[in-house]
């Protein structure tokens, strides 16, 4: 109950730290949802409704990747920005940049096995449809996107869950820096281990709230979709 | 027309589809027939082009149009559904609604119509575009017989106005004498019996022909 009112207290008073990590999160979730899904959903989209040599290899690598832990993302692109890593002169270790890209590491083979399953499961009966109709191959790729956009919303907000509640990768590149690379979740474990439960428990608080407000926000725009 | 030349279609080791020959003239019309997973709905999809041959050739007239098997309702209204892919053709396609009796149902969403009218519907989204072959799987299976009787009908119209080769696959004798001038009969992926539907159905050749007649007059 104190973290609940402390939470709203932090909200409230607009805090300006608060305001700056919730700024942070936001641009890094943004960022990382929007890369990985403009690279996944279209992955996706082909693996699930094309057959090609060494597509059931590439489902298992994907899916494997899909399991890759969050530090093992973190350390790998650690290695590759570190000072005397193969992208070092990038100078870009520590930034919002490099947790945008260690994320994507993360969540684009969500996205595109997720996409790739759910293609190829629903999406035979359209193709056969619109195709028998003589409908060129554009009109049938975006026949397909438009009959599951319900299922592929559910991707990009599963995308998006993975990218906001994710410390381990983002506090191995990014560094846990305040004013900088801070983010909700790596400032809740700061919070935690400094002890102050009921702070970071505030924190938790905020940031499920702001799921729930992207939910609701995103079953708006898919409302008109529903039919029963 | 269609031309097809040693056609095979093999999953693992199990041929279910092996047709030496089968040629049809444009504007010629045949009914498949056969018991379920006697090849039909594979024949079909090799000659629309769907499913790519084990070995032989298909030839066929273009542009053609397919029916799949199971019926899929697209989203948004009946009549949105027919006139996907179209441009100023609203006229027609509520022609063709009322034709197939789905009229009332033009405003409603595709997706809470019945088997037979989701059927119905399926059809007027192919008839409403011209084609020089048309294929069908089991077009009339959801219908009941006033149904097919209306489908039975548009597709004569349709044959008429734009001459195209016309198959379909069906187990209901009624359509394969009404729609077809030519009957194939297969069995485990071969052609059995091939012939003018009247006199398949009257005087079967073979005891198994005559059993899978005696069988379809149920
Ligand atoms: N993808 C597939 N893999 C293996 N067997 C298949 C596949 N598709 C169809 N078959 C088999 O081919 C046979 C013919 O099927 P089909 O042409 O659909 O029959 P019909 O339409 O006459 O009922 C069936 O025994 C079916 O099990
Ligand atoms: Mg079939």
């Amino acid at each position: 109950m104190d973290a609940l009112k402390q939470a709203l207290h932090l909200l409230f008073s607009l805090d300006p730290e608060l305001l700056q990590i919730l700024g942070v999160t936001m641009r890094m979730s943004f960022f990382s949802t929007t890369i990985s899904c403009l690279i996944g959903l279209p992955l996706g989209a082909l693996i699930g409704t094309r057959s090609f040599r060494g597509k059931a290899f590439l489902k298992k690598l994907i899916h494997t990747l899909m399991g890759l832990p969050p530090v093992v993302a973190g350390l790998l692109v650690y290695a590759l920005f570190t000072h005397y890593g193969p992208f070092g002169r990038f100078n870009l270790l520590f930034t919002v940049r490099v947790m945008v890209i260690a994320q994507c590491l993360l969540i684009i083979p969500v996205v595109t096995g997720l996409t790739a399953s759910f293609m190829e499961q629903s999406t035979r009966a359209v193709i056969d449809t619109a195709k028998g109709m003589g409908l060129s191959r554009r009109r049938v790729l975006f026949l397909c996107l438009s009959e599951s956009r319900t299922s592929l919303l559910s991707v990009v907000l599963n995308a998006f869950g993975r990218s906001i509640a994710e410390v381990g990768a983002v506090s191995i590149v990014g560094g846990n820096i305040q004013w900088k690379t801070r983010v909700m979740t790596t400032a809740i474990m700061l919070e935690t281990n400094k002890g102050n439960f009921s702070f970071a428990l505030a924190l938790g608080f905020i940031l499920l709230l702001i799921a729930f407000v992207v939910n609701v926000a995103a079953s708006f725009v898919v409302r008109e979709g529903h039919d029963d | 027309m269609i031309e097809v030349h040693d056609l095979k279609k093999t999953y693992r080791d199990r041929t279910v589809l092996d047709l030496p020959a089968l040629s049809l003239a444009q504007g010629e019309t045949l009914a498949l027939a056969g018991a379920n997973g006697s090849g039909k709905t594979t024949l079909l999809r090799l000659l629309a082009g769907t499913l790519k041959p084990t070995a032989g050739t298909v030839k066929t007239a273009k542009p053609l149009l397919y029916l799949p098997q199971k019926s899929y309702a697209f989203r948004g209204t009946v009549l949105q559904n027919v006139l996907l892919g179209t441009q100023g053709k609203k006229q027609q396609a509520m022609e063709l609604l009322e034709k197939l009796e789905l009229l009332p149902f033009a405003d409603k969403k595709a997706s809470s119509l019945s088997g037979g009218e989701l059927q119905r519907l399926s059809v007027c989204r192919l008839l409403i575009r011209p084609c020089n072959l048309l294929l069908l799987d089991e077009p009339t299976s959801a219908c009941d017989p006033q149904s097919a009787t209306l489908v039975l009908q548009a597709l004569e119209a349709y044959r008429k106005e734009t001459g195209c080769t016309l198959v379909l696959s069906t187990h209901t004798p009624r359509v394969a004498l009404e729609a077809a001038g030519r009957l194939l009969i297969l069995r485990d992926g071969k052609p059995e019996a091939d012939g003018a539907p009247q006199a398949l159905l009257q005087s079967p050749d073979s005891d198994w022909l005559r059993a899978f007649i005696a069988g379809w007059r149920i």
